[in-house]
């Protein structure tokens, strides 16, 4: 513990991803993103979309036009997953 | 009765060039005059009647068709001077910004355009929201100086609110504004956010104003015969007059400055006549003073066009009287006057088979109840029993005709009681045409409409079609809501007596004989076939209640729970069956074993097992038929026992009495010392908070806390041979708070969450000492309800419940605003068939509904599937 | 007889995973586990069991074309009329104000920023959070002071064109600040030279008139001189033998950054903060978790899945969105939905020029032109050849 008591010495981040709050996010391949809009019959618009600019997306590395895995705790199912696009922004 | 194919696939916007106006109208209007000395309508005026028909009888000049059928036909006013329209004021002032003054081209060089024209083909090309690159092109153009196509200077332009332009010092016509915007090119104004397929930059400036047809705007006859005039054509009246003597004016070669003044007053009239609410522009006002209202008035706001006619419409078929209750027909039946019946019909198509039971329905005619009021013959002409000749009618009509009978018992119809704040608000019930006048319902539907009988009106509508009725039938009917989608558990169920009422029943020691009983079981509608009786004593057959109510229940119902009586205290450590007040529920196989029935059996809104688990398990069916049965053994029980409740039930005895002064006494003690404490400075400060505040806190603590002593002392001389008691520990009504309230003490008053500290300076009220920081003098009522509150404390309470009131008030104006918003942004969701939530344009909102795409109306209170209700099913209970 | 083992429950219930919610399979696993020891449980008994809980969920399931939308919007609104007006202190922390009831509400609805009482609970790494005494010196290090907080007196001398500000030694004492950091702090904040003269601090505007001189004595009684930014009011609370630090006003980015700090347990109840350092889906677990705990508190029983649908919707667009004119209902395609919710003549006009077209795609399009909704029955289209029998009209 230093003295002083301020956010120096590289300490100073935290890891978004670990956050409770945070479920997991992954980033699906070409086939899996394929499958994804197959399954629901969808263009990638269509699917609820998260920005470049996202903590997340910035922690886990994803781009622009990739299609996000999200796998939540859910109240009611127990897990479940969702997915999003990501967008500029 | 054809279903219409879907009409409207779509409805495009645009603006009317000054060319399309002209082609459009009908006849240039140049009088302002509308009727000669006869009262004819002036050809070319206001009134001509090429411009539709709103007297019935006449025809149309235009297209021939009589009034109802003639929709009207625009005219048209020819501006002398071309005029600003105020709603686009903004859009034409950004236009002059960001373009050359001299070329007309936007003021960016050609690279920059050609960038941003790639992104808006882009975007239009996806169906994105193209325009929205005019911003930016906006903001980017207008702070150049020199145009980069031509080289001329650009100078400041400024808007003065609403409509007037000015380049420097310079004013700039309607005239020099549009010959600017008449140049801006096709494809810059795309970039300004223009569609120039629908709307050129120049039509934002009127030169050709149409004249709205009479049918928007019809005059009516007041009853003494003067015509009064709709606000629209007083408002073109003016617009015409100015016009006139504008173009005069302009024609005699007036000086420049009266032909100035005039066309700023043609600008004013227009300005007024599109909307008059414009900020910076003085209302146009009727003779009376009143404002008109124009034609953005008539689209705004709740009573506008869109809120007011097109999201809700009037409709035929419907009525609207007082309600009252009627605990003998079923929650899925309503009331109907004899009188409404015979005024609201039902279409039925006449057939072989039941062209005779129609025919009489004809011959009774209007005026006699199962009757009818109106005979279609299939060539859509409509013959009015009043007066025709019903016998010669009856004779007269085939299969195919189609008569409007009265309403019935049977027919379905939607009732529905305001603020229709969920989905059983609207709620099918099965008519029964009754003597009165007012609509009766069943007390178990007052929960999911919210009503009651201090003069609430409820509305009654019925369906027409076939599909409409099925619909009504099978989706909407009472018995189906009675699981809210809202938690999943009942919304339609006993309240008040009920409760009770069934208590009183099946409490223990209560033993009918045969007498009794079958009284019973008749007043609830049961076959008397009584079960063999629990009991015999000298040779006389006793049923217990609880015997009496298991004939309510279905065969193999099995339900172990804790009762309300017995939630609310006494039953720290649960006896189970041996329960002193009888407050552990089992039922085995449809029999009431032990435990009474209270707000846990089957009270709306609350957790309530019986009829909860008879719904889920058993359906709709059998949960009305308990419910109507229930609550009329309910009723006819608290009749046959007898219940009442009065003063008398607050009464406690004098010790108790004595002893609730004590502790009052002893807390006013405590405060005293505390401020005295406070007053030496010696109080210890809490973190975060002032000295006064933590005082105040520890006042209230203290205070509270007596309060709740004295309540327990009144509560222990209230026990449940008491009357108001029962109804609160059953939770039919009231709580054991309010009954302390009026036997013990009534408590502090308070006024957001504070003690009371306003009124006078440095006190309350002028009976008190300025800076007396005492209960008493702070709102702190120490009597009791039942003891009467002295004058200081009366005008405490009665602050308290002022606060009550307008919190109420602003409440349901707030949640309302809020649901309007919740509803418009989440309405156009649905549950597609694989189960993901989308929205009208196939935006996936959820992927699967919920999460685990499961009803909230069937979840067991939020749980997709009762894992160990299904277990205990199959193995058995007691199997442990 | 034959008795079945845990492990064929085992092995069954696998079976389930992925044709069942991962919920109602963990329920039925521990159910049946719990049942076996006590009862003989038979293959028959399972097997039907098994097959009564798979057609229970299949019987729970939405109908499809249900208008979901707005069954949750009146769940939500409806109980509004039920819910207090008031802001109460905080259960528990009697010392923090938070909203609560209705306005509350309408404040996680309305996504604004900066929520009227903005709360932060924090919690503390390891050792730290059983120690109260390092836990206190954490709250004494984040909560905000600012020189107004440590003087006990100031005035502007306007013979030598200063502002001079007396500390109060007890309160900077306390705070654990020293008169020369404050002077330093002073210095380098306002960008003007101060004069320390033991408890007084003699600060002298840029140029010596009068406007600068006030504007100085304004901006210099705000100067932050230690703490976080934004953390007014810090409480320290022990819950289940841990020390929890709940602050009033909120800094999220900040405090996660500090080494004392849980960085996964720590949250705000500011929405629109959480989205920004934690993310779209953080905000949205925040929304329902907020609006949850609202309605709760209240004692509103309200389904979680209606609530769900709301904070997806909010969601949707990767930023938190508002329910009303500024965000969803605002965005919306359709002309006419816009047009009958607010601002009606803004959004017509604004149409006419864009050439919009209105596709009738929407609830209150077909609504206003008197046509079938596209829900629940208005959802399923039949298409039928037509015979040549029939014509039009
Ligand atoms: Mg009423
Ligand atoms: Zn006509
Ligand atoms: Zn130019
Ligand atoms: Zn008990």
């Amino acid at each position: 513990m230093t003295g002083g008591g301020k956010s120096a010495e590289g300490e100073g981040e935290f890891d978004v991803t670990k956050h409770q709050l945070v479920p997991k996010h992954e980033v699906l391949s070409k086939e899996e993103a394929k499958e994804v809009l197959r399954r629901y019959q969808v263009k990638v618009h269509q699917l609820p979309r998260i920005k470049a600019s996202d903590p997340v997306v910035k922690a886990i590395g994803a781009k622009v036009g990739d299609i996000l895995k999200i796998t939540r705790d859910s109240p009611t199912a127990g897990k479940t997953v969702a997915y999003r696009y990501v967008v500029r922004g | 009765m054809a279903r219409l194919p879907k009409l409207i696939d779509g409805i495009s916007f645009g603006l009317l060039s000054p060319e399309e106006i002209r082609k459009m109208s009908v006849t240039r209007i140049v009088t302002a005059d509308t009727y000669d000395e006869d009262g004819y309508p002036i050809e070319r005026g206001l009134m001509d009647p090429r411009l539709g028909v709103v007297d019935p009888g006449l025809r149309c000049r235009t297209c021939g068709m009589r009034a109802g059928e003639c929709p009207g036909h625009f005219g048209r006013i020819e501006l002398a001077r071309p005029v600003i329209h105020v709603g686009y004021a903004g859009v034409i002032y950004d236009c002059l910004r960001a373009t050359c003054r001299k070329c007309g081209r936007i003021l960016l060089p050609e690279e920059d355009l050609d960038y941003f024209r790639r992104k808006v083909e882009d975007a239009r090309a996806t169906g994105g929201d193209w325009w929205d690159y005019s911003k930016e092109v906006i903001s980017q153009a207008s702070k150049v100086t020199e145009c980069p196509h031509c080289g001329e200077k650009q100078l400041r332009i400024k808007l003065e609110k609403p409509t007037t332009f000015r380049e420097e010092k310079n004013r700039l016509t309607p005239s020099d504004v549009r010959e600017r915007l008449e140049r801006i090119t096709d494809s810059d104004a795309m970039l300004l956010g223009i569609n120039p397929e629908v709307a050129r930059p120049e039509w934002m400036v009127l030169t050709v104003l149409p004249v709205p047809p009479v049918t928007v705007r019809p005059s009516i006859t007041l009853e003494t015969g003067v015509r009064s005039e709709d606000d629209l054509t007083h408002k073109l009246v003016d617009v015409i007059r100015i016009n006139q003597r504008l173009s005069e004016n302009i024609e005699a070669g007036a000086p420049h400055l009266i032909v100035e003044d005039l066309w700023e007053l043609l600008q004013y009239h227009v300005t007024t006549l599109f909307d008059n609410q414009v900020s910076g522009v003085p209302p146009a006002r009727h003779r009376s003073g009143r404002t008109l209202r124009t034609l953005a008035q008539r689209l705004k706001g709740k009573e506008g066009r869109f809120r007011g006619n097109l999201s809700g419409k009037r409709v035929d078929f419907s009525a609207r009287t007082v309600i009252s209750p009627d605990p003998c027909i079923s929650i899925n039946e309503i009331g109907v006057p004899e009188y409404i019946a015979k005024i609201l019909t039902v279409p039925v198509r006449v057939t072989k088979y039941n062209i005779e039971k129609i025919r009489n329905l004809v011959r009774r005619g209007p005026e006699v109840h199962p009757g009818a009021n109106y005979v279609i013959s299939p060539d859509g002409r409509r013959y009015d029993l009043r007066y025709a000749d019903r016998e010669e009618l009856a004779e007269a009509i085939q299969p195919g005709f189609i008569v409007e009978r009265h309403l019935m018992d049977g027919d379905v119809v939607l009732f529905n009681r305001q603020p229709s704040l969920h989905r059983m608000s609207i709620m099918a019930h099965e008519v029964r045409v009754m003597p009165g006048r007012t609509f009766r319902l069943n007390l178990c539907v007052c929960p999911p409409y919210n009503a009651d009988f201090d003069g609430d009106e409820m509305n009654l509508h019925v369906p027409q079609s076939r599909e409409a009725q099925a619909e009504a039938r099978i989706l909407m009917r009472v018995q189906e809501q009675i699981l809210s989608p809202r938690f999943g558990g009942p919304i339609i169920g006993g309240i008040q007596d009920h409760i009770t009422g069934l208590y009183m029943l099946t409490k223990r020691g209560v033993w009918l004989n045969r007498e009794q009983a079958q009284q019973l079981l008749a007043a609830a509608g049961i076959e008397p076939h009584l079960p063999k009786p629990a009991k015999k004593e000298g040779g006389v057959e006793y049923w217990s209640g609880k015997q009496i109510f298991s004939m309510l229940l279905p065969k193999g119902l099995n339900l172990t729970y804790k009762a309300k009586i017995c939630e609310t205290q006494e039953c720290a450590r649960c006896l189970k069956e041996n329960c002193p007040i009888d407050g552990y529920v089992v039922i085995r196989n449809g029999e009431l074993i032990s435990g009474v029935m209270d707000e846990r059996s089957c009270k709306a809104l609350s957790r309530c097992e019986v009829l909860d688990r008879i719904v889920k398990d058993y359906g709709s069916d059998e949960a009305r038929r308990f419910l109507d049965r229930a609550t009329r053994l309910a009723i006819a029980a608290a009749k046959m026992f007898g219940f009442t409740t009065g003063i008398a039930d607050e009464d406690i005895p004098k010790e108790a009495r004595e002893k609730i002064e004590e502790v009052l006494m002893d807390a006013s003690e405590k405060v005293k010392k505390l401020i005295e404490v406070y007053e030496r400075g010696e109080l210890e400060q809490l973190p975060g908070r002032s000295l006064r505040e933590t005082l105040e806190m520890r006042i209230m603590e203290l205070l509270t806390e007596a309060r709740d002593k004295a309540g327990e002392i009144a509560e222990k001389h209230l026990g449940l041979d008491n009357q108001a008691v029962i109804m609160a520990r059953t939770g039919a009504r009231g709580s054991m708070l309010n009954l302390t309230q009026m036997a013990g003490c009534v408590g502090q008053q308070s006024v957001r969450g504070e003690r009371l500290s306003r009124g006078y300076r440095g006190r309350t009220l002028p009976h008190f000492k300025v800076g007396d920081l005492g209960p008493r003098a702070r709102g702190f009522v120490e009597s009791s309800y039942k003891k009467g509150l002295n004058p200081t404390e009366f005008f405490f309470h009665a602050m308290g419940g002022r606060e009550g009131l307008v919190d109420t008030a602003v409440r349901t104006a707030q949640s309302g605003y809020m649901q309007r918003r919740l509803i418009n942004a989440l309405q156009d969701l649905r549950v597609e068939h694989d189960g993901t939530v989308r929205d009208d344009h196939g935006h996936i909102i959820q992927f699967e509904y919920g999460e685990d795409r499961v009803d909230p109306a069937r979840t067991d209170l939020g749980k997709a599937v009762n894992v160990d209700k299904i277990i205990e099913k199959v193995i058995g209970v007691g199997g442990s | 007889m034959d008795r079945i083992s845990p492990e064929t429950i085992e092995s069954e219930i696998r079976k389930l995973r992925g044709e069942l919610p991962k919920r109602i399979v963990d329920d039925l696993r521990s159910s049946l586990l719990k049942v076996a020891k006590n009862v003989t449980l038979t293959r028959d008994k399972l097997d039907k069991i098994i097959k009564m809980v798979k057609k229970a969920y299949v019987d729970a399931l939405v109908e499809p074309g249900e208008p979901v939308g707005t069954v949750a919007a009146q769940s939500i609104g409806e109980p509004g009329t039920q819910m207090t007006l008031r802001t109460f202190h905080y259960a528990g922390v009697a010392e923090l104000n938070v909203t609560l009831g209705l306005p509350r509400l309408i404040e996680i609805l309305d996504a604004r920023r900066a929520p009227a009482a903005a709360l932060m609970e924090i919690h503390l790494k390891g050792e730290l959070s059983k120690d109260r005494e390092k836990a206190r010196e954490f709250a004494r290090k984040i909560e905000m002071v600012t020189l107004e907080d440590v003087v006990s007196q100031t005035e502007t001398d306007l013979i030598n064109m200063e502002f001079v500000v007396t500390l109060d030694r007890d309160r900077i004492k306390r705070k654990g600040l020293v008169p020369s950091e404050i002077a330093s702090k002073l210095s380098e904040n306002l960008k003007s030279e101060v004069i320390t003269h033991g408890y007084k601090l003699r600060i002298k505007p840029g140029t010596p008139t009068l406007p600068d001189l006030r504007r100085l004595a304004m901006k210099a009684k705000e100067v932050q001189l230690s703490g976080v930014k934004g953390i007014n009011r810090v409480v320290i609370k022990a819950e289940g033998g841990k020390y929890v630090v709940y602050t009033e006003g909120s800094n999220l980015a900040e405090i996660l950054k500090m080494p004392e700090v849980d960085s996964t347990r720590t949250t705000t109840n500011d929405i629109r903060e959480i989205e920004k350092v934690l993310g779209i889906e953080a905000a949205r677990n925040a929304i329902i978790k907020e609006a949850v705990n609202t309605l709760e508190e209240q004692g509103l029983d309200v389904d979680v899945r209606h609530v769900m649908l709301v904070a997806d919707i909010m969601t949707a667009s990767g930023e938190v969105q508002q329910i009303g004119r500024h965000g969803i209902s605002g965005g919306k395609a359709s002309v006419l939905a816009r047009a009958s919710f607010e601002v009606t003549t803004k959004h017509l006009l604004e149409a006419c020029i864009r050439g919009e077209r209105d596709r009738l795609k929407g609830i209150i399009e077909n609504v206003i032109a008197g046509q079938p909704i596209p829900l629940g029955t208005g959802s399923v289209e039949l298409e039928m050849a037509r015979g040549e029998r029939v014509g039009r009209g």
